[in-house]
């Protein structure tokens, strides 16, 4: 084996040792990648359309119709 | 092998008439020399085993010199004055720029890594499929803004009803007397058809809430009325008592009682 390619070996190695070798332990951390990454992705999405509509939505506009 | 397949390239020439003696061959071996060094680059010659890209471009299966077919590089070969290199008319393309690099636990931690990842997306994307059809399926805000009706029950006096219109059907609100309260409790459950206590029916005994609808055939009772001082449906003649249990008549069932809330000492929220 390459030499420059030892550390990434043994990185790879360890990786597959501690999630992929057992299905459960797969298992487990798709669903909670899955759930990470859900919450990340709707929050970067609202705040991303939020921004596109500034101003338009109720929420903006809420304050200069306030009782 | 190469060298004998060589050699019996060489010696199936036919302008060669020398006898077969050891000697002569090898004085034909030394004569390509080259051939031999060059050849040794290639472990198996190309036109021996194998595919091999011809000439003309069309890809060429041989499995054996036995096989070789008139046209092609052995026929070239065979037809020419000396033995020609055959690492020469074969061009192999340099592969190294194709191979991998990395080693056997990298490639499997990275097979594995893309199935999770395929893995996650799908389960973040059918579940958000999934919740959205759900959500798509429930009440819009303007359908909920009218599901509930707030009623001031400061303006009801004691022994006075009160119809109001919710989702469509009305509601009879009754601010009850003592008398009326005490009444309702002195029912016996075994005389009723539909056996429901008086403080199943009431959050508060003094009031009295309840869907309007008779529950015969759907007409709306006449409050204060019927034999039992309750309502009374004038289309086939049920009686209600107080506490708008069925006494008497068509109906299977008491008058239905609404989900309801008192938010404070005045203010009833039905829905």
């Amino acid at each position: 084996m390459d030499a420059r390619n030892n550390g990434l070996e043994k990185f790879s190695r360890s990786v597959y040792r501690t999630i992929f070798r057992r299905n459960s332990v797969f298992m487990v951390g798709i669903f909670a990648t899955a759930f990470a990454f859900e919450m990340a992705f709707d929050t970067a999405t609202d705040r991303w359309w939020d921004r596109m509509n500034k101003d338009k939505q109720w929420k903006d506009i809420k304050d200069r119709y306030s009782q | 092998m190469v060298n004998l397949t060589k050699l019996a390239a060489t010696v199936n020439r036919t302008h060669i008439t020398a006898p077969y003696s050891a000697n002569s061959i090898r004085k034909l071996l030394d004569g390509s020399k080259y051939v031999h060094k060059e050849s040794q680059k290639i472990i198996t010659p190309s036109w021996f085993v194998g595919a091999s890209r011809r000439c003309d471009g069309s890809i060429h299966l041989k499995t054996a010199l036995s096989a070789a077919p008139y046209i092609g590089n052995i026929q070239k070969r065979l037809s020419s004055s000396a033995a020609v290199d055959s690492s020469k008319s074969t061009i192999v393309p340099d592969f190294s720029g194709y191979k991998k690099h990395s080693g056997p636990n990298t490639s499997r931690t990275f097979t594995y890594l893309m199935v999770g990842a395929t893995g996650t997306l799908t389960a973040a994307g059918s579940k958000a499929f999934v919740t959205d059809f759900l959500a798509n399926l429930s009440a819009s805000a303007d359908v909920l803004a009218m599901a509930k009706v707030e009623v001031d029950l400061a303006k009801i006096p004691e022994g006075k009803n009160l119809t109001i219109k919710w989702r469509g059907k009305p509601i009879f609100i009754r601010h009850r007397t003592p008398d009326e309260i005490s009444e309702a409790n002195s029912v016996q459950l075994s005389e009723l058809k539909d056996p429901q206590t008086d403080a199943e029916r009431t959050k508060n005994p003094e009031w009295l809430v309840m869907l309007g609808v008779c529950t015969h055939l759907g007409c709306v009772p006449i409050g204060e009325a019927g034999d039992y001082h309750g309502w009374y449906c004038p289309c086939h003649g049920s009686h209600y008592d107080i506490s708008g249990r069925v006494r008497k008549g068509p109906a299977p069932l008491n008058l239905e009682v609404p989900e309801y809330s008192f938010e404070n000492e005045t203010k009833l929220v039905i829905g």
